[in-house]
């Protein structure tokens, strides 16, 4: 029996746009297990991103709960939600979105000291996680405009995991990398996700979606369908044409 | 076909301008709505700065101006001798003196009667020479005309000057119960006059017209003496102070035992403005503080706009815009803000003025009409607007170094990437506190901003700290500033009762001290006339600060004169110079330098020893510091029933100072109030420009300090901390500074009434108090000026929606 992190019941979410009521996620009812690579799959306009925000605590919903745990958090104050994602969540963005006047170790530190305060511990894992990413101590002095874009967000992946979260949530980590740096991210956190990290990610990618175990498929605000990779290998071709199949069938 | 030629080009020229203008009206307008929350904070700015430079205009063009209006409307005299004599030959001499010297032009010789007299004035008491005029008579007169300003329907009584008017007591109808001397009367209030001349407390005397009946009884009493009362015009009224001195000198050596007092058009149309002089001044200071603060909130305004819309501008190069066009882009946006507010700025000072000025009129006592004065309202607009366009001009001239292309891909780059301040591997500061010192050193500009509001505050704090010190709570070291010497009584005897008096002060246990001060005009023969301070032993004077270098006059060949004066006629200490008194000339060696503002600067101190080498103290005034609770009133009236005759008359000094000094008082408790204020809205919304700068230019950074946990609190005190180090610093440097120099600087606003060092008692506990309680405003401001992070959730500040 897998155990559940997140679960979610009737999760509705809508964003008044010109007047008119926009209804972004209907009724969603879901489960995050431990340990599971979820990915969250559909077409531009689907909800994806709004689902992934709800889930971590980034957006409240509309309707409907999330609980993480045994705790309900959907009706937290934003201060409160602000202390549960230092607490249980990591985030990995597009756009990576690393603080520019900070070096990258600070990026990585102003996110660690806010929840530890044992510094000597922190900055021991701090570059433990810099060296399971390959970033050399000399980039990690750097400014974010000063490297590369893999290299950024491999600093992101680290700072997401600094505080050993229990959910890692990705939005889209590789669409602003070109292919090559594209696929060490996507190694980075399959090879965390190895270690019983559990991972959340966005994705319109297929060859990203094929690193999950579990490949949910978004339409129109609701859950269409749900394709479990868990039992294939990684690189098997059976993982690739189950994914395919599925993704045809939900009219991908 | 010239002409047609002309014309049709100069119609091109007309649309095709007009239509640029319409596209940098636009491209204006776009940038005004996309900050409109800074530009509303600018445009109060500008307001306050338009307001505060049109009033200072106001008050130094034309307020000052209203003294020779009514001079002129008056047809006042540009020297005023009031002669305590009612002998035909004196009439005679003042006459043939007066046609003699070619610098008259017309005068007038009236019959009055003149005595030292007091009455209550503001809780307090005025006491100065009266001159009483029959009303009747006084209508009459050609020259110093006496124009009665209000009048009851009472038939017999008084007019007093209107300055007094200001007390809830002296009011039409009330009675008033008027000191001549040592006796008193009580008269009915009729009505309120005029005069330029002679109608204040500060002209050294002042005009009372009495209804015939009155006039007819106050002659019969013998209280006040027959005098006359000399007004002359001159044909230029440069030069009216050494006319006045010749007049007098001439007088005292035709008659010397005559009493004359006596005053000038220079010296008058200054010591009825003092307070307009000292509102102006501090009016200008902060209109001039607040426009330089405007200035660098401008220029930084246009830095950051360049900084946020670099793409914008590298797209506006590519679509073929040039540099000059988007610079004139920025220009009219700016100008057209400031112009437009700077009129509305300048037009609501006139709804202050008319409070100014009746503060001003309690002092000056002649009524000003408040009305448009257009010279002022430009200079005001045009010198906010044209600064702020050269500002706009100099801060936007980086516009033409950036390449469209560049700009386009790269943007923004704001980060200096020399320098990781505070690295959070090795710091041992708390977190939140290393992140706000690391976003204050990313802010330079943001640092000089702050350096400079809080540089002029702290200035200003300190400078209301030493008003509030030594004017407000404690009146003594302004008053001394201004009349050199006070006690607790004044008594002026007979010379022949002397041994009689001292005895009665003897006898008396509520005495502490008593010593002989006079004060009397002298003739410096090159020069003015000075007022004379004469003590038998300067060493008992309750205020020794008077002479502020040397020493007092101790033998009876030295004078201490007041240090502007001498510092006019360069003279210097051990300088000999002759003075007349009495009609006898004496030598005197100069052993130090004086400042009382009394007379403008024009003043002396003599040994009584001293004075009498030239001539003879008829009447002798003593200054008395009596027991503490004692009734001064009492006491004065006691001393005059066991003098009897040999008694002049009395001052009760507390009670004076009180009256005379309440005026300025309450016009710097006003200011001070006021420019207090004014700061913290500057505060407010310099800071208010400051948080929203950085809350704009942090935004995605906020978001994602709220992805990774940070709550609204911990990013609100960030914002704010990061503030704090350039407040704190400049706050600390500014009041050091401001403590050390305000004195100096106090005695350059206040040079033009005879005040050269100012020796004020700077409180450093005020002003450390002060000093924390604006670090702690600001920061309590930017704390509060940041809860807008609250509104945002971290997803829409990161993708900045």
């Amino acid at each position: 029996m897998e155990k559940i992190l997140l679960k979610t019941d009737k999760l509705s979410k809508s964003f008044s746009s010109g007047g008119t009521l926009q209804h972004v996620l209907k009724n969603i009812d879901l489960e995050l297990y431990k340990g599971s690579f979820t990915v969250i799959m559909g077409a531009s306009g689907a909800g994806k991103s709004t689902l992934m925000y709800a889930l971590s605590g980034m957006d409240k919903p509309s309707l409907g709960t999330i609980t993480f745990g045994d705790k309900v958090i959907s009706g937290l104050t934003p201060d409160q939600l602000a202390i549960f994602r230092r607490r249980h969540c990591g985030f990995v963005f597009q756009q990576i979105y690393m603080l520019e006047s900070m070096s990258i170790m600070d990026n990585v530190l102003s996110a660690a000291f806010l929840v530890n305060k044992d510094k000597k511990a922190i900055i021991k894992r701090a570059k433990e996680l810099f060296q399971a990413v390959s970033i050399p101590e000399e980039t990690q002095k750097k400014f974010p405009a000063q490297i590369s874009g893999g290299e950024a967000q491999r600093a992101g992946i680290v700072r997401a995991l600094i505080n050993s979260p229990e959910i890692l949530f990705a939005d889209e980590p590789t669409g602003a990398l070109n292919s090559k740096t594209g696929l060490d991210v996507l190694d980075t956190l399959t090879k965390f996700n190895g270690q019983g990290q559990s991972v959340v990610m966005v994705t319109h990618d297929i060859r990203s979606a094929r690193r999950g175990d579990r490949i949910l498929y978004l339409k129109d605000g609701m859950i269409l369908g749900e394709c479990l990779l868990g039992k294939y290998k990684h690189g098997d071709e059976e993982r690739h044409r189950k994914l395919s199949a599925f993704l045809k069938e939900m009219g991908w | 076909m010239e002409m047609r030629n002309a014309i049709e080009s100069s119609l091109l020229f007309l649309r095709k301008w007009g239509g640029n203008m319409e596209k940098y009206f636009l491209i204006a307008y776009s940038n005004i709505r996309k900050v409109k929350w800074q530009t509303i904070a600018t445009v109060v700015l500008v307001f306050f700065a338009a307001l505060m430079l049109n009033l200072w205009l106001m008050l130094s063009m034309d307020y000052k101006r209203n003294f020779d209006r009514y001079h002129d409307k008056l047809n006042a005299g540009h020297i005023t001798l009031s002669i305590r004599s009612s002998s035909p030959d004196v009439k005679q001499f003042v006459s043939e003196t007066l046609e003699k010297d070619s610098r008259t032009a017309e005068y007038g010789i009236k019959d009055a009667m003149a005595a030292s007299g007091s009455f209550d004035y503001n809780g307090g008491n005025i006491s100065t020479e009266l001159i009483f005029f029959n009303k009747e008579e006084a209508k009459k007169h050609k020259i110093e005309k006496i124009e009665i300003l209000e009048e009851g329907s009472q038939k017999s009584g008084i007019y007093l000057p209107v300055i007094y008017s200001t007390d809830k007591n002296i009011k039409i109808g009330k009675t008033i119960n008027l000191k001549i001397g040592n006796k008193t009367i009580d008269y009915t209030i009729c009505g309120f006059t005029n005069s330029v001349m002679a109608g204040s407390h500060n002209c050294g005397f002042f005009a009372i017209l009495l209804t015939e009946d009155k006039y007819k009884e106050l002659e019969e009493k013998g209280y006040a003496e027959k005098s006359y009362f000399v007004p002359a015009r001159m044909k230029d009224k440069f030069g009216s102070e050494e006319f006045e001195a010749d007049m007098k000198d001439q007088l005292s050596k035709a008659f010397p035992k005559i009493y004359a007092a006596s005053n000038s058009y220079a010296l008058i149309s200054s010591s009825r403005y003092i307070s307009q002089m000292i509102c102006s001044e501090i009016i200008s200071a902060m209109a001039f503080f607040i426009t330089i603060i405007v200035l660098v909130v401008i220029s930084s305004n246009v830095t950051n706009y360049i900084q946020e819309n670099m793409k914008n501008i590298g797209v506006l190069k590519a679509e073929g815009y040039i540099s000059r066009q988007i610079v004139f882009s920025l220009l009219v946006q700016f100008f057209g803000i400031t112009f437009i507010t700077a009129i509305a700025g300048a037009g609501f000072s006139y709804s202050l003025f008319p409070a100014i000025n009746t503060m001003m009129v309690s002092q000056t006592g002649i009524p000003y009409k408040t009305k448009f004065l257009p010279l002022p309202f430009i200079l005001a607009v045009a010198f906010i607007s044209g600064t702020v366009l050269v500002v706009v001009w100099f801060s936007s001239r980086r516009i033409k170094r950036i390449d469209p292309v560049v700009a386009i891909r790269q943007g923004i780059q704001t980060h200096n990437f020399k320098r990781n301040h505070i690295p959070l591997e090795t710091t041992n500061l708390p977190l939140h506190l290393a992140l706000a010192i690391k976003t204050t050193f990313a802010g330079i500009k943001q640092n000089i901003i702050i350096c400079i509001t809080m540089l002029v505050l702290s200035l200003i704090l300190v400078f209301s700290g030493l008003m509030a010190t030594n004017m407000i709570i404690d009146m003594e070291p302004f008053i001394n500033m201004i009349v050199g010497e006070t006690a607790d009584s004044s008594i002026n005897i007979k010379s022949s009762y002397r041994e009689k008096f001292m005895k009665i002060m003897e006898e008396n246990s509520n005495v502490q001290k008593v010593y002989l001060y006079n004060s009397l005009y002298v003739q410096h023969k090159e020069g003015s006339v000075l007022m004379a301070s004469i003590s038998d032993d300067f060493s008992k004077v309750n205020n020794q600060d008077v002479c502020i270098e040397g020493r007092f006059p101790k033998y009876d060949n030295e004078i201490a004169i007041g240090v502007k004066y001498a510092r006019e006629k360069e003279l210097k200490t051990g300088d000999v110079i002759i003075f007349a008194a009495d009609g006898k000339e004496a030598e005197y060696i100069i052993s130090g330098f004086t400042q009382i503002s009394n007379n403008l600067g024009k003043d002396c101190l003599l040994s009584s020893d001293g004075y009498r080498r030239m001539g003879v103290l008829q009447e002798e005034n003593y200054y008395i510091n009596l027991e503490e609770d004692t009734d001064i009133d009492k006491f004065n009236k006691d001393t005059s029933k066991k003098l009897g005759d040999g008694m002049v008359s009395s001052v009760n000094i507390s009670a004076v100072v009180q009256g005379t000094g309440k005026v300025y008082v309450t016009l710097i408790t006003i200011i001070v109030a006021g420019i207090i204020v004014l700061s913290l809205i500057v505060v407010i919304f310099v800071m208010y420009l400051l948080v929203r700068t950085m809350l704009n230019s942090k935004q995605k950074d906020y978001g994602i300090m709220k992805a990774m946990g940070y709550t609204t609190g911990q990013l609100m005190l960030q914002t704010a901390a990061s503030f704090m180090p350039a407040v704190i610093i400049s706050t600390i440097i500014g009041i050091a500074i401001s403590s050390i120099f305000i004195n100096p600087l106090v005695a350059l606003f206040l040079n033009g009434i005879g005040i050269v060092k100012c020796t004020f008692k700077v409180s450093l506990v005020f002003n450390i108090t002060a000093g924390a309680g604006l670090v702690l405003f600001t920061f309590l401001a930017a704390c509060l000026l940041s809860f807008k992070i609250r509104k945002n959730t971290p997803r829409a500040l990161m993708s900045g929606e």
